[in-house]
This record gives C-alpha cells, structure tokens and sequence, in this order.
C-alpha cells in the first residue's frame, strides 16, 4: 500500500469542504483491498465511517437508507424485507457475511469492477490507466461482460444491490461544494466507451448520503436470482432483479435489470413495455429477455453468458409473477 | 536514479550507516541490489560492484514512509511491487542480520521452474524474520523524533479481548498486522490478505469483519475480540470445546477465523438447517476441506444454545 495521510471527518459539511482530491473513506472492504494492491493511490483518505449517515426509515412512500448503513443492515430490516424484498435477496446473495457487516450502501454503489486485468498491475487496463490498452479484450473473457462494452473496456459491473436498485428506480442522493441534489440511479454508473476511467457521474467532493427507493405494489413484489460458479460467496455469471405485479392473468406493470453481464446493471425500458398487458407466462417473459439481450456482443469465453442471461432474467420474471414457487 | 527490472532491496536509515567489508560479503551472496538511503546521502551495492553514491532520493523516502524508525527495509519485485516493508528500531545490526538471513535463503531455494517466485517469498520471509527479531531484541524506541516526510502517527485506542490496547499507528496499519505484530496476538491468521478468505476473522463491536482489510485509524474506541479472549476462566468456549470434538480441523490454519466466525454466526440468529450454516460460514474458507466437520460442530452448539 502506498502512503496517504488520514484525515477523520467529523461531520457532512467537513467531509465535504475538505473532500476535493481525497478517496472518501467508509466500510473499506472495497478501497482498502484496491489500495493493498495498489491499483487505487489516494494520496488522501478521509474517513467518513462515523458520519450519522446509516439511518434506514420508511418515509414518504419510500425507503430512505442512509449512505453509511451496512450490507448486512439493510438486508436485514423488516421494511426493506417487506417493502423491497428483492434488494434484502440482492444483498444477501453477494460476498460473505463478514464483508457485508462492513461494506456499505455508499460504498457500494461505487464498488469497481473485478474485472482480473483491472486488479493485475502487469496487464494493460484503460479502466486503471486512462489509454494504456485493454489485456482483457484478448484475455479470458469468461467473467467480463457482453453488453455495453466498448473496444476500450469489456469489465462487468460487480454489484449484486446495484442490479436491484435498478429494477427499483432508486435515486442516489448526494450532498457536494453545490449543494444536494438526486441522481437516477441509471445515471449514477457510466458506460466505458472511449473513457473508461471515468465511472461515475459524481462532481469532486460529492458524497453519497443515501439512497431513495420508492416503494409501491411493484417494489413489494420485487425478487432476485443469482447465478453463478458456485452456491454461495461469489460473483454473478448472470443475475436478475425482476418485479412483475399481475392481474387476472395479464401483466400489469414490469420491470427488471440485469447483474453479471453489463458494464453497468441492465435495464431496457423496452424490454419491460413489450410485457405490458401480456399473459404473464414464460412466453412472454423469454420475449422480453430476447430483447434486453439484443446487442450483445459476446467474446471468446463468454458467449454462454447471452443465453444463461435470458434464462435468469425468465427466471426472475417468473418468481417475480408468481409462477413459480 | 531508475530503480532495477529484478527484484532488488531498498534501506532507508534515518543516519547513514558505516557498511563495513562483513556487510558487503553478505551483500555478494544476496544477488539482489541493494539501494541504502539516508536523508542526505545513496549507496547502490551491486552484486560485485563497489558500492556507488547515487544521491539522496527524497521522492523514494516518501513513498515508502521511512524516517519514522531508524530503519525501513522494503523488498521490492521485478515490477517494483513492495513484497515486504517492515520498520526497525535499529540500522545497521538489523540490516546486516537481515541480509544474512535472505542471503542463506537464496542459497537453499532449489532451482528450477517457479524460482524467481520462491525467491522473492523466501527473501520476504527472511526479511521479515530478521527484523522482527531485531525488534523483539531492542529496547522500546523512544527516539520519536521522525524526520521530514515520515507519516504522521495516528494515536488509536482499542479495547482488545477487554484490555485498553493504545496504540501509535502509520495510516496503512490494518487491524490484523496490529493484532499480530503489535499487540503479539498471532491467532488471526493471514490468509489472503484481501478480504477473500475469512482466516482473519475476529469481532469488532459485535460483528465479525475480516480484519485484513479494516484500518486501525477508522477504529478508535472499538472493542475487538480474537480468539485468544474466548478463554474464561480457564475454560475454552463452547464453540471451541465443539470444534475439538468434531476434529473440525485439520491444519488449523483456519480455525481461529472459523470459530470466530461460527460464535458470531450463532449470535446473528439460530440458523434453521445445515445449508443455513454453510451459507453463513461462506466467508470462512478451509483448504483442508474439514467443512463437514465444522458444520457438525456448530450444528451442535446451535442445538444446545
């Protein structure tokens, strides 16, 4: 690791005023194992661990979750297992116990990539240094993605909370030098494009203070599959948060993202309009995959992942709507 | 000054140390460079050069933190990765048993494919040795006066295992290095020191975290268990006692992060079935593979918690 100097923050405004230029510091399961192998440098670390930011509360028709409550935290609480039980799911479906009692929703949000060439200092990684190439567009490919990728960068976004806060319509409230405003969760990731480096559509000094998740009949109904290499404690091949409200047979509203495939959680609004009305059978939901899958562009070792894709997302759809047990 | 494409050493003495012919000897058998810094003055000993006066190197000293103890030894690999850094509380005696004992560790590593790697392991392991010996052997630094571009110390106090533990910490410290090379509590093991494993596990304020990859700084006031605070009375806890019974265990190398693991678990809320327990020890790995085992043992404290 590097050497930086520790500031600890005593409040939001703090944070904030002294913000610019330093890595913003919370349950440290992901930038502390990036700066142990050197991939992030901050020069500065400014904890922010302590701030009163963890508060979870059902309000206003929406859960509010402070930026500071843990994985563990939210998965846990009653509201959020009742109201969004398919974010309670996505959490608990992702790293372990002991990681989930400190990482955090804000940190989350921001989680990099696992994208092995990205982690590996002797390959090239646009994402880790702007222009210098991509190893893994000739590398194995197995875990990268195949939808929203660039000739730049092909890493697959890590986040199993994210994939459900997608399907949810979450905002990402952040406070900054500005003030405070209120981020679509869509616009919070960037896609690679020709820059790869630059991930998230944040303003220096901004901070995650809590996310927003509006809570409906849908939201209620909202659930989460994962697949992947092994039962538990690893990262998506293909996930889906799915939430399908169903009257007399017919599909009222949907919608649902995917996990483990984009460079970003997967939403296609299209996709989700084409179940409108429809029977809410496997039919109609293998449609809708067919189109969130269009334009997938697969590599050498991950063409398997377009069709197990579909599959989750059917499966997803299904539970959701009740279909199966 | 560029740094070398092979693994090579660097020393950063807070005063220029005297290499004496002894030094350079153990040098020769080392093969690797050694580049010694003080903070007006640079030496690089090749393998068989003469040393060469290369120049202070201030931008060096920072990045690696040195000037808080009188020596700073990082090794470092053929793409400049720090392998090993470790402080001493004294220059030359420490540097010069340090390079003995690498020295002799390069001359056991056998030859033959994956030998750089070994190499560098067995260097790091003599190394770190060396220097821990140096320190267990010196009296507490009082010298506290660190020079320019030595990392602020950060004062910490914890409760570890009951006991107020106050501590002088550089930014980096996470909590396992503290337990094991600060605070002599070597039952959190390292693994793979990035939050993959669980070997590390111990209980901060309640819930088990993996200790690799919390920072000692953001810890201040917390209360810290680790398997050597499991002990009352001279009685093993439960879990412990369930563990030995259930031969949970084969190497132990482990066991301290899954018995931590497994109290926390049980403390979470009673888990329902055997998937229930294998999915909460997810985060617990055994190469050994003695997971049938352990779920055995924690089934049975669960059952007669």
């Amino acid at each position: 690791m590097r050497l930086f100097t520790f500031q600890r923050a005593a409040s939001v405004d703090e944070a904030i005023a002294s913000g610019a230029g330093a890595a913003f510091l919370a349950g440290g399961t992901n930038l502390v194992d990036l700066m142990k192998i050197e991939v992030l440098n901050p020069e500065r670390v400014l904890d922010v661990s302590r701030l009163d930011l963890a508060k979870i509360e059902l309000r206003e028709g929406a859960l509010q979750i402070g930026a500071l409550a843990s994985n563990t935290a939210v998965a846990e609480h009653g509201d959020v297992r009742r109201a969004a039980p398919g974010l309670s799911e996505a959490l608990l479906s992702g790293a372990s116990p002991q990681l989930r009692n400190a990482a955090t929703v804000g940190g989350n949000l921001l989680q990099r990539t696992r994208c092995a060439y990205y982690r590996d200092l002797g390959t090239r990684c646009n994402k880790r240094e702007a222009g210098s190439g991509c190893d893994a567009l000739d590398g194995w490919t197995r875990m990268h993605a195949i939808l929203g990728v660039s000739d730049k960068c092909i890493a697959a976004h890590p986040s199993d909370m994210c994939v459900a806060l997608y399907a949810l319509d979450a905002t990402v409230r952040v406070r900054g030098p500005a003030g405070e405003r209120e981020i679509p969760i869509g616009e919070l990731h960037l896609l690679p494009g020709d820059h790869p480096e630059r991930e998230f559509s944040l303003q220096p000094a901004e901070l995650i203070t809590g996310v927003r998740v509006p809570i409906d009949a849908l939201a209620a109904r909202s659930r989460y599959v994962k697949v992947r290499d092994r039962q538990s404690y690893a990262f998506a091949l293909a996930s889906c948060a799915a939430a399908v409200q169903v009257e007399g047979g017919a599909v009222q509203a949907a919608r649902f993202a995917l996990g483990g495939v984009g460079t970003k959680p997967w939403r296609v609004p299209e996709a989700e309009r084409s179940m409108q009305g429809r029977p809410a059978t496997r039919e109609t939901f293998a449609r809708a995959a067919e189109i969130a899958l269009r334009g997938a562009t697969p590599r050498r070792d991950n063409a398997f992942k377009v069709e197990l894709a579909k599959r989750t997302a059917v499966r997803g759809l299904m539970l959701s709507a009740g279909a199966l047990s | 000054m560029d740094l070398p494409n092979r693994p090579c050493l660097l020393a950063f003495c807070r005063r220029a140390p005297r290499f004496e012919e002894a030094f350079r000897a153990e040098l020769r058998a080392l093969g690797a460079p050694l580049f010694a810094f003080a903070p007006g003055s640079g030496t690089v000993f090749g393998a068989d050069d003469e040393p060469r006066d290369i120049g202070p190197h201030p931008e060096l000293w920072r990045i690696h933190g040195a000037g808080r103890a009188a020596l700073t030894v990082v090794l470092l690999d053929e793409k400049q990765r720090v392998r090993l850094r470790r402080d001493a509380p004294e220059a030359e005696g420490t540097l010069l048993a340090a390079v003995r004992e690498a020295g002799r560790a390069v001359c056991a590593a056998p030859r033959g494919i994956g030998r750089r790697e070994l190499l560098l392991n067995s260097l790091a392991a003599a190394l770190g040795a060396a220097v821990l010996q140096a320190c267990a052997s010196a009296r507490p630094v009082d010298d506290r006066k660190a020079v320019s571009g030595a990392p602020a110390l950060l004062e910490v106090s914890l409760v570890v295992n009951g006991q107020r533990r106050r501590l002088q910490v550089e930014p980096r410290l996470v909590l396992l290095d503290a337990l094991r090379e600060n605070l002599g509590l070597t039952g959190a093991k390292k693994g793979c020191d990035m939050g993959q494993c669980g070997a590390c596990t111990v209980i901060v304020d309640g819930q088990r975290v993996n200790s690799c990859l919390k920072l000692v700084a953001q810890l201040e006031g917390a209360r810290v268990t680790t398997i050597e605070g499991l002990v009352q009375g001279g009685q093993l806890h439960p879990m412990q006692e369930a563990f030995l019974r259930e031969d949970a265990f084969q190497c132990g190398y482990c066991t301290p992060g899954q018995i931590l693991s497994a109290i926390a678990l049980l403390q979470e809320g009673k888990p329902r079935d055997d998937d229930e327990i294998r999915e909460g020890m997810s985060g617990n790995l055994c190469r050994c593979g003695a997971y049938p085992n352990i779920v055995a043992a924690i089934r049975g404290v669960a059952g007669r918690a």
